[in-house]
């Protein structure tokens, strides 16, 4: 056994090599941002003593920037799943290299989808008694329980998928926290046994994650298509943001891979093949999230109902038609013509397309929030909102911390999988080509 | 005796279910809230409504707003002063506002800009106490929906809920902006949502709302549906009455004589 993995460590030495040496970067990295976290915090701080007054939210747009951010990370957190549970329920293999960071974006960006919400709170004191007097008619409970069991199925999926890894990093003899994976392996030695009741399990689990998924967004869009207000109250809202967060959440990895493959030198594994691939299945997202934007918007067109087209009109030539075309341009009208072409879905190409739809989702998940609210059902013409620096600093703390907990993530375990890669060049190569055999005839 | 791992599995399973029976059943079975007032059988089978009689309220003096001077001094109504953080719990906004649907290009003239006096609309099917996550809204046996600061955490879904924006929110601490507290009546922190109350604290005292007792031209009519010779049954079935939005079902409980 140990033979065989001294043989398996050699050959994927690149993929360790960020666990066992830390250089210059990483310190300066780090100090960057925890700084940038202690500003987040210092501003939330603020907001707690003096209260949400310290925003620009007002009386009349009382939902801004905290519940953007909320909707906007747990729709990164589809990434995960989708990239690493449908990729390994379809078999795709491509995926190997890349489950883990996906499903590591869920798992840690779900914190702070959650967080926002807290964060929004004006009695953050008292959160837990929405659990304590739960009122399950409210929508905001449905979030409390998919949120709840999709961070405990997701992170479950990815101490799974961990597993060999950790029993590895056991086997090979670091005194270095030798402790901690003796833990954290379970006693995982790789014997035939607990190889067939590992990937049993994991399989089961990428297969249960994925309605939980779905349901997770369908029910955030819910928060906002149970109202009766105008342009939230629409059907269309589950799926249009399980479709959005897909569609940020694989703009996302894409993102997080292009700067893991540079800042580990793990070019070899994380290939251009890699971004291809995902260029194209965002390619196939940018179009679906262009038709259920064009869908949304024209039925409310055509409808012509004065409260709807208050804010309609608002969003296309009035006080929002700034944001509401500029994240047209950024969800659509830069990364379509980048991705539909071969040529372009470079590596380069794919990482400029994912940086523009992130911005563009977000945007995208304000512009959906913060008009409906100018209005509601009465016309107020005063009502204004731009966010303060407050707001602004807990965005940037909350994107800093999740780094500085992926960064921290990289320096205790191998951010690609070993086994999985170990396994595809080995086992898996005779298992595909009789899975092959079997669909053709003969 | 050999105990598996399986086993130990199936008692746990067992265990949790048999915990988690209880609260699952409440949880289905629909508790019915607390009732917080004193003399919990004094409202039974009464429905409180208020009538607005809105051209007694324009025979008042221009910028007349004892109604709201009173019922903001008496509830501890911070007054902010800035339009932003502001928080109301009764209000005028213009006519074309409050009704849109009954403002046309030929009657502009007569009614536009004129003030309505707009406050909580005690709807008999309120969409704010549907959102509320802790039940810190809900609506009592004598129709009024009720609202407990010491239960909200802020998410300011109600506020979501309410078509009328009926609801306000602290923004900060209002203590510091409250003239002459009323030591009567609980003066509420940051980060609770708050709103009307139909002066239930009035009404248990056999009193009527502050707003009604202090309008001079008697714009306001205040009383119970249920009671057949109730002056606010005789107004509203004699004369034309307006409803706020009534399209949206939430059958609001303040009525507009025009």
């Amino acid at each position: 056994m140990i033979d065989k993995e001294k043989i398996l460590i050699e050959k994927e030495i690149p993929l360790l090599e960020h666990v066992r040496k830390t250089g210059k970067g990483f310190y300066i990295t780090i100090s960057i941002l925890i700084a940038l976290v202690l500003w987040g915090l210092y501003a939330y701080l603020t907001q707690y003593r003096i209260g949400l007054g310290v925003t620009g939210l007002s009386r009349q747009i009382f939902w801004g920037v905290y519940i953007t951010n909320f909707v906007f990370f747990i729709g990164i957190s589809h990434a995960g799943t989708f990239i690493s549970a449908i990729l390994r329920v379809v078999k795709a293999e491509w995926r190997r290299p890349i489950s883990r960071l996906s499903e590591l974006t869920t798992v840690f960006i779900l914190f702070f989808g959650v967080g926002s919400v807290l964060i929004d709170l004006g009695r953050p004191d008292r959160m837990l008694y929405a659990i304590r007097y739960a009122h399950f008619r409210s929508p905001l409970l449905w979030d409390v329980c998919s949120i709840a069991t999709y961070l405990t199925v997701s992170s479950i999926c990815l101490y799974l998928a961990l597993i060999p890894d950790i029993a590895l990093m056991r086997d090979i003899g670091w005194k270095k926290r030798q402790w901690l994976y003796e833990i954290l392996s379970l006693g995982f030695t790789g014997t035939e046994k607990q190889w067939r009741r590992l990937e049993r399990a994991i399989l089961f689990m990428s297969i249960i994650v994925i309605p939980i998924m779905i349901t997770v967004h369908t029910v955030v869009s819910y928060v906002f298509a149970m109202t009766i207000q105008p342009m939230w109250h629409s059907a269309i809202f589950g799926p249009y943001f399980v479709a959005g967060a897909l569609f940020s959440g694989i703009a996302t990895v894409i993102t997080i891979m292009a700067i893991i493959r540079k800042a580990y030198h793990l070019e070899q594994y994380l290939k251009p093949i890699h971004f291809y691939n995902l260029g194209t299945l965002l390619l196939a997202m940018t179009l679906l999230w262009f038709y259920f934007t064009l869908g949304e918007y024209i039925t409310t067109f055509y409808g012509n109902e004065p409260s709807q087209m208050a804010i309609f009109w608002s969003k296309i030539r009035g006080q929002y038609a700034p944001l509401f075309w500029t994240h047209v341009i950024l969800c659509f009208v830069i990364p379509f013509p980048i991705l539909a072409f071969p040529k372009s879905r470079t590596i380069k190409g794919t990482v400029i397309a994912s940086i523009s739809i992130n911005i563009g989702m977000w945007l995208e998940r304000f512009v959906i929030i913060v008009p409906t609210l100018t209005r509601q059902r009465i016309p107020i013409e005063s009502a204004f909102y731009i966010p303060t620096w407050v707001e602004w600093s807990i965005l940037v703390g909350c994107l800093s911390f999740f780094s500085l907990l992926y960064l921290i993530f990289t320096k205790f375990f191998p951010i690609v999988p070993i086994w999985e890669i170990h396994e595809g060049r080995g086992k898996s190569i005779p298992q595909i080509e009789e899975r092959l055999r079997s669909y053709l005839p003969g | 005796m050999e105990f598996k791992r399986r086993d130990f599995l199936k008692i746990a399973g067992l265990t949790f279910l048999g915990l988690m029976a209880k609260p699952g059943w409440e949880v289905v079975s629909q508790i019915k809230p607390l009732e917080p007032s004193p003399a919990p059988n004094y409202f039974t089978g009464k429905k409180w409504a208020m009538a607005i009689d809105l051209i007694k309220c324009w025979n008042a003096k221009d910028g007349c707003r004892d109604c709201i001077d009173a019922c903001h001094t008496i509830h501890n109504v911070p007054e902010i002063g800035y339009a932003k953080e502001e928080i109301k719990w009764i209000w005028t906004i213009e006519y074309e506002k409050a009704f849109p649907e009954h403002i046309h290009d030929f009657n502009e003239k007569k009614y536009k800009g004129k003030p309505v006096i707009v406050l909580c609309n005690q709807c008999e099917d309120p969409p704010c106490v549907k959102y509320c996550p802790t039940r810190a809204t809900w609506k009592r046996e004598d129709g009024i929906v009720m609202m407990d600061f010491h239960r909200c955490i802020g998410c300011r879904y109600c506020m979501a809920g309410c078509p009328y924006g009926s609801r306000s929110f602290n923004w900060r601490d209002p203590r510091p902006f409250i003239k002459k507290a009323n030591i009567e009546f609980p003066t509420r922190t940051k980060g609770v949502v708050e709103k009307c109350n139909f002066c239930e604290e009035r009404l248990v005292k056999g009193l009527l709302p502050s707003c009604v007792e202090t309008c001079k031209e008697k714009a306001l009519i205040f009383g119970d549906l249920n009671d057949p010779n109730s002056e606010i049954r005789k107004i509203l079935s004699e004369r034309y009455v307006l409803q706020r939005q009534p399209e949206l079902g939430t059958k609001p409980k303040v009525f507009y004589i025009l």
